[in-house]
C-alpha cells in the first residue's frame, strides 16, 4: 500500500500536478505549526547545551553554556539568556537576546573580564553563533512570514513519513537562496533541513539526530549542521531540558546578565 | 668504429637520414604529451623543508595565493562612481570560475569592526551596497583608515588607490583569471588605472609568455643563424645539414624529456636555445673544414673523409667538455636544474654524433655539380675574415708580451667587478619594464601596503597559547620592528584584532588600543568578535581555532628577493636577541621567503657545479694533449671569459638571478671549445711541419677562420633574443654573444700569445 502511494506520488510530482495538491496555503500553515514545535515549545524551557565544533580536519572545540527561553507570545516575542561554562576562559560571559517578529531583536553580551555590559549588532542574522556552523537564525528561528513556502510533496524519512517543503526568500538573503525541509508528519519537528546557496547548490545541512520526549514534549535533542560548502560540521546536544518551569521575564534584563539567576545556573 | 659509421654514412647517406628521420618522428610525437610546470616552487624539491612548512601553513590558516587588483583614480578613488565600479567589479570576479569568494578582500567584501547604535559594537560589511554620496564613500574611507586590519591592504592613505585582493583555487589558473579579470575591468572600470598584480600571477603568465617567446626565437635564431652561414659558404644544400643536426638535436632531447614524464620547466624551455648553437659549431667546423679543402681533394668523399679525420678528436672533446659543464648541473639540489643538465646534455650527445653523421650524408646527396664551385667563389684567403685573422696574427706575433700584459690587466680588474655581484631575483622582474605586470608592480606598490605576501608563523604546543599576553605583546614587538623596514608595507595579526575590537568595546576610546593585561580578556574579545557577526575564517587565518598556531602576515611593497632576506633577516635578528615565550618557535613561510630560499640553494648549487666542472674539463684537457701545460693554458679562455662576463655583471649591477647562474655552466662548456680546437690542430699542425713560425701561420687560416665563422654564427644568431619581452631571454642572448666574443678574442690572441712566449717549453 505504502508503495502504491509512493508511486502515485512519485508519478504525480513527475507529472508536475502537485500545486493543486499543495497548496501554497497548506505549506505556510505547515511551516507556521514546525516553527512552532520547534522554536515555541512550552512556554518557556531551560537546557544545558554543549556545542561541539568539529573543523573540516576533523578538530574539535567544545562550548558548554546554559541556555534559558521563554515565550512572550506564541509565535512573536521571544528571550535568551546564555551563561557561558566552556570554554574555561570565556566562562561567566553571558549573553542576552530580545527576539521580536518584528524588526530587528536585541542582543546583549557581559564580558566579565572588564565588568562591562555591550550592546552588540543584530542586523546580520545569518552570522555564526559562537563561531559554530549555526548561525543566529538557525538557534532562534527565522519566522516562517518571511519566505514563500511550496509543499513538493511526502516522503519517507528514516522510516518517518514527511513533508518536504521548499521555501524561498521573499527578500534577498545572504543565508539562503532555497531551503527544503522534511518535517515530520507526527511531530511537526524538521528531520533534516537543506540549505541552498544563489548557484543552487547545497551549502549547509541541517540533521535532526536524536529525538526524544522531554515533559511530553517531543525535542530534537541532538542537533547537526553539516557545513557543506567549508567542510566540518556541529554537533549540539541538549542535556537536562525542562519545559514550562516557570522562568520570569525580570531575568532578561541587564541585572541579570552581571548575576546569572541561581535558580537555573549553578556555577 | 669511428671510421665504420662515417664510411656508413658516406656509402649508404640515406640510409643514415632515413633511420635519423624516424627517431626524430618518434621523438617529435612526444611532444602532444607535453606537461607544462611554470611554478618557482617545484625549484625546490617537493620533500624540502621550507616547501612543506608553506603548505603547512597555507593548510593551518586556509590561505590561498592571490592575484591583486588595483585602481588608481586621480584625485580620490573615494567617490561614489569609482566605488560601485570597484563595487560591481568584484561583483563579477566572485562568478569566475576559481575564486575563493568567501576570502575575496575587496572594499565591497570585507567586515569591519565599528560602533553601532545605541553604544553597541558591530561587524558588518564595509560597503555593504553601492552608495550614493559623496559623504558615504568618505566615511567608508574614514572606516579603513580606522582599521589596522584593512589600512593600506585595500585602500592606500592618500585615497588615491584602491585594491582587491583576490584568493584563487591554484597558481596554474592566474593566468587565465587575470585575463577573465582584465576583461571586467575593461568593460567595468571607467576612467581609472586597473592593474592586475601578484607573484602568482607573474609566475604563471611567465609560463604562458615563455612558450611565445620560444616560439618566435627559437625560428628567428635559425633564420639569421642560417643567413650568416649562407653568407660564409654561398651553397644553400650544403648549410641545410647543421640546420638539420641543430633541430633534429633539440628535438631528440625535448621528446626524450617528455616520453621520459618530466615536466618543462622554466629551466627546461630554455633547452632548445642552448642546444642549438652547440650543435651548430660541431657542423661549421665540419664545413668549414670542408669549404676549404674541397679544392684540394676534388671529391666530396675525400675531402669529407679529411675533414672528419682533422677533426673528430676536438670535436669528441669540445663536446664532451661541454657535456661535463651541464651534467654538473646534476649535482645542484634543484630538480629542474637537473633536469636541464641532464637533457642538454644528452642533446649534446645526440648532436656530437648527428654531426658526424648527418654532415656527411647529406653532402654525399649533393651532386657534384652543384658543389663545382664550392669553396672557389669565395676568396677566403683573402677574404674579411682571413684579413682579420692576418691581423690577429701579427699582433699576437709581434705584441705578444702587450697582449699577455693586457689580459693580466683584465683578470685583476674582473676580480674586482667578481667582487661587486649582487645576488637577487623576483619573478616579476623577469617581465621588461614596459610589461603590464611590471607597471602593475610598480604602480601598486608605490600607494600600497604590497603585492607580495609573507608570513611569520608562531607554533608551541599548548592549546591557546596564542591568546596570553605574553605571545601577543611579543609578536606585536615584532611587529614594530618589522615595520621598520620600509619594504613592510604592514603586518597584520590576531594582536590588531584583539586591539581593534578593545578600542571599539571601549567607545573608540584610543588609549584602550593595547594588548590586555590577562589572556581571559584576551579569549573573551576574541570570543566577543565571534559573537558580533565576525566571520570565525576571517579570525582563523590569524591564529587557529585550537589557538596553538598564530600566523603574522607580513606583506611587502617589494618582492626582491634581497628586501625580502633583510626583511626576514631583522625578524630573525629579533628573534634571536628577544627570545619568544617558551615553548613557541618562530617560522617564516611565503611565495617571496620560498623564492630567497630556492635562490639560496641556486647560489650555492651552482658554485659547486661550476666548481667541480671546472676542475673536471681540467683533467680532460691534460688528458687530451697529456700535458699539464697544454692543459693548463687550455683553461684560460674559458677562465677569463668566466671571469670577464660575470664581472661584467658585477660593475653594471646587473643582479645575479636565475638565468644567470644558469649560464655560468654554458660559459664554461662553451668557452673551452675554441681552445681545444685551436691547441689541439696547432700541435696537428706542428707534428706536420715540425715548425713553430709555419704552424703558427697556418692556424690562423683554416682553423682560425672556422673559429671566427663561429664567434659570428652564434653572437649575431642569438641577437634577436634581445627583443624579448622577457628578461630571462635577453639575458641569454647576451650572454651568447658576450661568450663568442671574449672566448673567441682570448682564444685567437691569448693563446697565440701564450704560445709565442712558450714556445720553446710547448714545443720541445
Amino acid at each position: 500500500m505504502k508503495q502504491t502511494m509512493k508511486t502515485v506520488l512519485a508519478l504525480l510530482l513527475i507529472l508536475g500536478i502537485s500545486s493543486g495538491y499543495a497548496s501554497a496555503q497548506d505549506a505556510n500553515e505547515l511551516m507556521k505549526k514546525s516553527h512552532l514545535a520547534y522554536f515555541y515549545a512550552g512556554d518557556d524551557g531551560v537546557s544545558d547545551v554543549t556545542m561541539t565544533i568539529v573543523s573540516k580536519k576533523g578538530k574539535e572545540r567544545v562550548r558548554e553554556f546554559i541556555m534559558i527561553r521563554l515565550d512572550n507570545e506564541e509565535g512573536g516575542d521571544q528571550k535568551y539568556y546564555t551563561y557561558f561554562k566552556k570554554p574555561s576562559d570565556v566562562s561567566r560571559v553571558t549573553f542576552m537576546v530580545h527576539k521580536t517578529s518584528v524588526g530587528n531583536d536585541q542582543r546583549w553580551i557581559y564580558v566579565p573580564s572588564i565588568d562591562l555590559i555591550k550592546p552588540i549588532s543584530a542586523d546580520d542574522k545569518n552570522s555564526s553563533f559562537v563561531g559554530s556552523d549555526f548561525s543566529y537564525e538557525d538557534v532562534s528561528g527565522r519566522h516562517w512570514t518571511e519566505d514563500n513556502h511550496t509543499l513538493k510533496g511526502e516522503e519517507t524519512l528514516d522510516g518517518k513519513t514527511v513533508y518536504v517543503i521548499e521555501s524561498i526568500p521573499k527578500e534577498k538573503y545572504k543565508g539562503f537562496s532555497r531551503k527544503v525541509s522534511y518535517i515530520d508528519k507526527e511531530s511537526m519537528l524538521p528531520l533534516k533541513e537543506e540549505y541552498y546557496n544563489k548557484k543552487d547548490k547545497l551549502v549547509k545541512e541541517f540533521v535532526a539526530v536524536k529525538i526524544e520526549v522531554v515533559d511530553g514534549i517531543t525535542t530534537i535533542t541532538t542537533r547537526r549542521m553539516n557545513n557543506i560548502k567549508k567542510g566540518g560540521h556541529t554537533i549540539v546536544d541538549f542535556n537536562k531540558i525542562s519545559y514550562n518551569v516557570g522562568v520570569k521575564d525580570e531575568i532578561f534584563t541587564e541585572r541579570y546578565l552581571k548575576n546569572p539567576p541561581r535558580k537555573y545556573i549553578k556555577k | 668504429m669511428r671510421k665504420a659509421i662515417i664510411e656508413f654514412s658516406i656509402k649508404k647517406p640515406m640510409i643514415v637520414i632515413g633511420l635519423a628521420v624516424i627517431i626524430t618522428a618518434f621523438f617529435a610525437m612526444q611532444f602532444p604529451k607535453i606537461k607544462i610546470d611554470t611554478d618557482p616552487q617545484n625549484m625546490l624539491e617537493s620533500d624540502e623543508p621550507t616547501r612543506l612548512f608553506h603548505a603547512a601553513t597555507k593548510d593551518n590558516f586556509n590561505l590561498y595565493d592571490f592575484i591583486a587588483v588595483g585602481i588608481i583614480a586621480e584625485p580620490t578613488a573615494f567617490t561614489p562612481d569609482e566605488l560601485n565600479r570597484v563595487y560591481r567589479i568584484t561583483e563579477e570576479i566572485a562568478e569566475l570560475e576559481g575564486v575563493i569568494v568567501d576570502d575575496i578582500m575587496s572594499i565591497s567584501m570585507v567586515d569591519d569592526i565599528k560602533q553601532g547604535p545605541g553604544g553597541s559594537i558591530v561587524i558588518e560589511p564595509l560597503m555593504e551596497d553601492e552608495i550614493e554620496t559623496d559623504e558615504e564613500a568618505q566615511h567608508i574611507f574614514q572606516r579603513i583608515m580606522n582599521n589596522p586590519i584593512l589600512r593600506g591592504k585595500i585602500a592606500s592613505d592618500d585615497g588615491k588607490a584602491v585594491a582587491i585582493f583576490i584568493p584563487i583555487e591554484s597558481k596554474t589558473i592566474s593566468h587565465r583569471l587575470s585575463t577573465e579579470i582584465k576583461e571586467i575591468t575593461d568593460r567595468l572600470g571607467g576612467n581609472a588605472e586597473y592593474h592586475i598584480a601578484g607573484l602568482p600571477l607573474a609566475e604563471d603568465s611567465f609560463g604562458s609568455e615563455m612558450f611565445v617567446q620560444m616560439a618566435v626565437s627559437a625560428p628567428a635564431a635559425m633564420a639569421v643563424i642560417f643567413l650568416l652561414l649562407f653568407l660564409f659558404f654561398r651553397q644553400v644544400k650544403i648549410i641545410i645539414a647543421p640546420m638539420v643536426v641543430a633541430m633534429m638535436s633539440v628535438i631528440w632531447a625535448m621528446g626524450l624529456l617528455i616520453y621520459t614524464g618530466n615536466t618543462v620547466h622554466i629551466m627546461s624551455s630554455m633547452i632548445p636555445i642552448f642546444l642549438m648553437p652547440i650543435s651548430v659549431l660541431n657542423s661549421i667546423h665540419i664545413i668549414s673544414e670542408f669549404h676549404d679543402n674541397f679544392k684540394k681533394y676534388k671529391h666530396k668523399d675525400t675531402t669529407i673523409r679529411h675533414s672528419i679525420n682533422e677533426l673528430f678528436v676536438p670535436m669528441l672533446f669540445t663536446s664532451m667538455t661541454t657535456v661535463a659543464g651541464f651534467l654538473s648541473l646534476a649535482l645542484t639540489p634543484i630538480p629542474p636544474v637537473r633536469v636541464f643538465g641532464i637533457f642538454v646534455a644528452f642533446g649534446i650527445v645526440v648532436a656530437w654524433f648527428l654531426s658526424l653523421t648527418i654532415n656527411p650524408a647529406i653532402a654525399m646527396l649533393i651532386s657534384d655539380k652543384t658543389l663545382r664551385n664550392f669553396g672557389k667563389d669565395t676568396n677566403e684567403e683573402h677574404g674579411m675574415l682571413a684579413k682579420l685573422m692576418h691581423k690577429f696574427r701579427d699582433l699576437a706575433h709581434k705584441r705578444y708580451k702587450a697582449i699577455i700584459a693586457t689580459f693580466g690587466v683584465v683578470v685583476i680588474v674582473a676580480a674586482v667587478g667578481l667582487s661587486l655581484i649582487v645576488v637577487n631575483d623576483n619573478p616579476v622582474k623577469w617581465f621588461k619594464k614596459s610589461h603590464p605586470i611590471r607597471i602593475a608592480d610598480n604602480a601598486m606598490n608605490a600607494h600600497l601596503a604590497g603585492t607580495y605576501m609573507n608570513y611569520l608563523v608562531f607554533e608551541s604546543e599548548d592549546e591557546g597559547s596564542m591568546k596570553t599576553p605574553e605571545l601577543l605583546n611579543y609578536m606585536l614587538r615584532l611587529q614594530d620592528e618589522l615595520s621598520k623596514d620600509k619594504t613592510v608595507g604592514s603586518t597584520t595579526g590576531v594582536t590588531d584584532i584583539v586591539k581593534k575590537i578593545r578600542y571599539e568595546l571601549f567607545a573608540a576610546d584610543s588609549s584602550k588600543m593595547t594588548i590586555p593585561k590577562n589572556s581571559d580578556e584576551i579569549a573573551q574579545l576574541l570570543f566577543i568578535f565571534e559573537m558580533s557577526g565576525g566571520d570565525p575564517d576571517d579570525l582563523f587565518k590569524f591564529v587557529t581555532p585550537e589557538y596553538d598556531k598564530a600566523n603574522l602576515w607580513v606583506q611587502l611593497r617589494n618582492g626582491d628577493n634581497m628586501a625580502v632576506s633583510a626583511v626576514v633577516d631583522r625578524g630573525n635578528k629579533f628573534i634571536e636577541e628577544n627570545l619568544p615565550p617558551a615553548g613557541v618557535t618562530v617560522k617564516w613561510a611565503g611565495l617571496p621567503y620560498i623564492n630567497i630560499e630556492w635562490q639560496n640553494q641556486m647560489v650555492s648549487g651552482m658554485q659547486k657545479s661550476l666548481a667541480s666542472s671546472f676542475v673536471v674539463v681540467f683533467f680532460m684537457m691534460v688528458f687530451l694533449f697529456r700535458s699539464f701545460k697544454w692543459g693548463f693554458f687550455s683553461m684560460l679562455p674559458l677562465t677569463i671569459t668566466v671571469m670577464a662576463i660575470y664581472a661584467f655583471i658585477g660593475y653594471i649591477g646587473k643582479p645575479y638571478d636565475m638565468p644567470v647562474a644558469v649560464l655560468s655552466s654554458l660559459t664554461l662548456g662553451l668557452s673551452i671549445d675554441f681552445a681545444i680546437h685551436f691547441i689541439q690542430r696547432l700541435r696537428v699542425i706542428h707534428k706536420r711541419t715540425k715548425n713553430f713560425d709555419e704552424s703558427f701561420h697556418e692556424i690562423f687560416e683554416g682553423t682560425g677562420r672556422a673559429i671566427s665563422r663561429n664567434v659570428m654564427v652564434i653572437a649575431i644568431g642569438f641577437l634577436p633574443m634581445l627583443f624579448s619581452t622577457l628578461v630571462p631571454y635577453i639575458t641569454v642572448g647576451a650572454f651568447f654573444f658576450a661568450i663568442m666574443i671574449v672566448s673567441g678574442l682570448v682564444t685567437m690572441l691569448l693563446l697565440p700569445s701564450i704560445t709565442q712566449m712558450f714556445k720553446k717549453s710547448l714545443f720541445k
